[in-house]
């Protein structure tokens, strides 16, 4: 009996989000492999280019947004949009150069330094994400895209302020290049693994365990779903946003500190720039939705993996630029959102269709006299 | 805010004055930008008011379309990028000698960027995909067409590439002495204005952004008249790439990549309600030319580095967007008390 009714649930279980992802990633792969083996039949290139091993590797530069994609999924969840968060990722990282700089000037131990200025950053991060929730949710008539859009614009500007339109590096400072292991990769099982996806997967398990399994998590999809009905059920709407944003902002200042990493410790205030774009587009193919209450950390990573394995595949492969990727990503974000749309205006149409068959069937009934109208 | 004829003995407080008029919030920040200008570097602004408005006059015309695309309660975020793809296209066409008039190049231009905004209206209107997922989307796309190889395959489109009529006519033709760029931004504000102001779809947009259902049921083809603001925002930032080659003389993929949010800030400083229905066109003119007069005076004034026009935009419009909610907001609170509720 149980094992029917799991399997007349299947269909629906099937048609999740997370299951279409799954089967994109598996075809992408499959596409991927074929071309890889006619390549080296054809004797284009000499070993397989695209297995696990090089899959896990090359995923590397594509992690990097990965941190603020987190952030950025739940602020969806709720509804809301942050398009400051590359501006508030900038800053964040401005930030931790100059005080390090600063700290390294007055004479402090360069661990501590080390340690103070990435704290420093951290703090700056989140404090940018509390602005940022403190006037989505003081000044509720406003969008939080203009306001974001304001505070986007006022980031990179303190951002340029601190830095000016130059580089800052840190040559040949050994505490400052221990960034540069964050971008490293170490060896699991005959695969060197980036560094930057440990992280990322561990923090994407606490994110699930928190979003999908506890009440305080549920409440963000309830706050997304309906704010109001929330609201008078007792729930702190106000709080839950601000504390949010304010993880938002803290996830972009870490994505800032690999950042770091990924560019050999150099740091520019325009650096970042289009990452908050990356990561909506990535929480939106997760199966997050720009009007809240819907996602799954599962989609977003997948969704994460499909964009890794994706430029990767096209651009090794394939030998396409990086412009074809984004163009895949462009469709792909569209299609999206837009194909379950069109299925779902399919289906009542079918059903409309349907129901206007039976009633003309049964008019047709009527007339005839073969079933008494109903009531007389 | 309505004065009707009783109010109207009273004296009316300065707050409705500001809410009913924004630009002179506006002016008056305005004048006071040119004011420091002018005591700190004289004779700056009488020899460089045209280079101000010149460098504006792009920034003015797209937002002139994105004006209609807010009031319908959308938005477009896919300007920059279409104003890439366009000059891209109609800079390859002049460069292989397809298109050698310059009506020619104003109309591929417009035309491709209508075509752009007609896909986007559609997609919104009747996919029902959210604007900002459809053109975030859109930018993608049309910013990696440039480059492709088997479509445009540009690298870049550079001074040679155009012919010298177009060039001269763009940066040197003048009329009672203002330059062409700042004409074309003038006609298109002043057209969108008429068009807004006195023509049934223009307040269409209006009825639509405010009450969509209540213009659907007024009779208003609601799909129609946001299909129509998207084209018109698609054809603008055409034009702005035609214009982006006359005065820059150059497209390239990255082109103008971020510009949108300005587009968008030219708007918004200048009063327009990003949740649609409300805002003019003059507003939005002043709110362009405040950012291109930041643009181009504040690193003039040498305080802190270069980079500092970036921060003053910043300040500026959080500054302003939240000044219009503050008074908003009083103005309820007063309109509440003197009703005694």
């Amino acid at each position: 009996m149980a094992i029917m009714n799991s399997l007349r649930k299947l269909p629906r279980k099937l048609l999740r989000w997370e299951t279409m992802l799954v089967a994109l990633l598996v075809l992408m792969c499959l596409i991927f492999n074929r071309q890889d083996t006619a390549r080296q039949l054809a004797g284009l290139s000499k070993r397989d280019a695209f297995n696990l091993a090089s899959v896990v590797k090359g995923l590397r530069p594509y992690m990097l947004y990965s941190f603020m994609t987190l952030g950025m999924m739940l602020i969806l969840a709720i509804g809301d949009i942050d398009i400051s968060t590359g501006a508030a990722a900038a800053l964040s990282v401005a930030v931790l150069g100059s005080t390090y700089q600063a700290l390294c000037k007055a004479g402090v131990p360069a661990w501590l330094a080390l340690t103070l200025s990435v704290v420093i950053c951290l703090i700056a991060g989140g404090l940018c994400g509390a602005a940022n929730g403190l006037l989505v949710t003081r000044f509720n008539e406003l969008f939080p895209m203009i306001i974001t859009l304001a505070t986007q614009l006022f980031y990179r500007g303190i951002g340029y302020l601190i830095l000016g339109g130059g580089t800052m590096t840190f040559k040949n400072d050994a505490t400052f290049d221990l960034f540069k292991k964050l971008y490293n990769t170490v060896e699991i099982g005959g695969v060197s693994v980036p560094v930057m996806l440990i992280y990322f997967l561990l923090l994407a398990v606490i994110y699930y365990v928190w979003i999908h399994l506890t009440a305080s998590g549920r409440k963000i999809f309830a706050l997304g779903t309906n704010a109001r009905a929330t609201y008078f059920s007792g729930v702190q709407t106000n709080r839950i946003k601000l504390s949010l944003f304010t993880l938002c902002g803290l996830m972009s200042a870490v994505t800032g500190i690999f950042f770091v990493g990924a560019t050999s410790s150099s740091i520019r205030a325009d650096s970042m720039m289009g990452y908050e774009m990356y990561a909506i587009a990535a929480a939106v193919l997760g199966g997050f939705s720009t009007s809240g209450g819907k996602g799954s950390v599962i989609g977003v990573v997948l969704s994460l993996i499909i964009f890794g394995v994706m430029k990767i595949g096209l651009g090794t492969l394939y030998g396409f630029a990086d412009s074809m990727v984004n163009l895949s990503v462009g469709v792909i974000l569209i299609l999206t959102t837009l194909l379950p749309n069109l299925i779902g205006d399919a289906g009542s149409l079918m059903r409309l269709c349907r129901r206007r068959m039976q009633s003309h069937v049964s008019s047709r009934a009527m007339q005839s006299g073969s079933i008494a109208p109903n009531g007389k | 805010m309505q004065v009707t004829l009783s109010d109207k003995k009273q004296r009316v407080p300065f707050y409705v004055i500001l809410i009913q008029h924004r630009e002179i919030a506006l002016v008056a920040v305005l004048a006071l930008l040119l004011i420091g200008v002018s005591i700190r570097v004289p004779g700056y602004l009488g020899s460089n008011y045209l280079n101000i408005l010149k460098g504006g006059s792009i920034n003015m015309v797209m937002a002139a379309g994105m004006l209609m695309v807010l009031l319908i309660g959308s938005i477009d975020i896919s300007v920059a990028s279409t104003l890439a793809f366009a000059g891209a296209v109609s800079g390859m066409l002049m460069r292989d000698g397809y298109v050698t008039s310059i009506a020619g190049m104003f109309a591929v231009g417009i035309g491709i960027g209508a075509a752009i905004g007609a896909i986007n209206g559609l997609l919104m209107s009747w996919g029902r995909v959210l604007p900002i997922i459809v053109t975030l989307g859109m930018s993608y796309m049309t910013r990696a067409m440039i480059p492709m190889s088997w479509l445009l395959g540009l690298n870049k489109i550079a001074r040679i590439n155009l012919t010298d009529s177009f060039k001269v006519f763009m940066l040197d033709t003048t009329f009672i002495s203002i330059p062409l760029l700042v004409w074309i931004a003038v006609i298109v504000t002043v057209l969108v204005g008429v068009f807004l102001r006195f023509t049934r779809v223009g307040r269409n947009i209006y009825a639509v952004g405010s009450n969509e259902s209540a213009a659907l049921i007024r009779g208003v083809h609601s799909q129609g008249v946001k299909v129509m603001a998207h084209t018109i925002c698609g054809a603008t930032a055409g034009l702005g790439g035609i214009m982006w080659l006359g005065y820059y003389n150059a497209v390239e993929k990255t082109t103008a990549s971020g510009d949108e949010m300005y587009v968008i800030a030219a708007c918004v400083l200048g009063g327009v309600a990003v949740s649609g229905g409300y805002g003019k066109i003059l507003g939005v003119a002043i709110g362009a030319v405040m950012i291109a007069v930041i643009n181009n005076a504040i690193p003039q004034l040498n305080i802190g580095n270069s980079m500092i026009t970036e921060f003053v935009k910043g300040i500026l419009l959080l500054f302003s967007i939240l000044l219009n909610v503050a008074l908003r907001r009083i103005a309820n609170r007063r309109e509440l008390l003197r009703r005694s509720i």
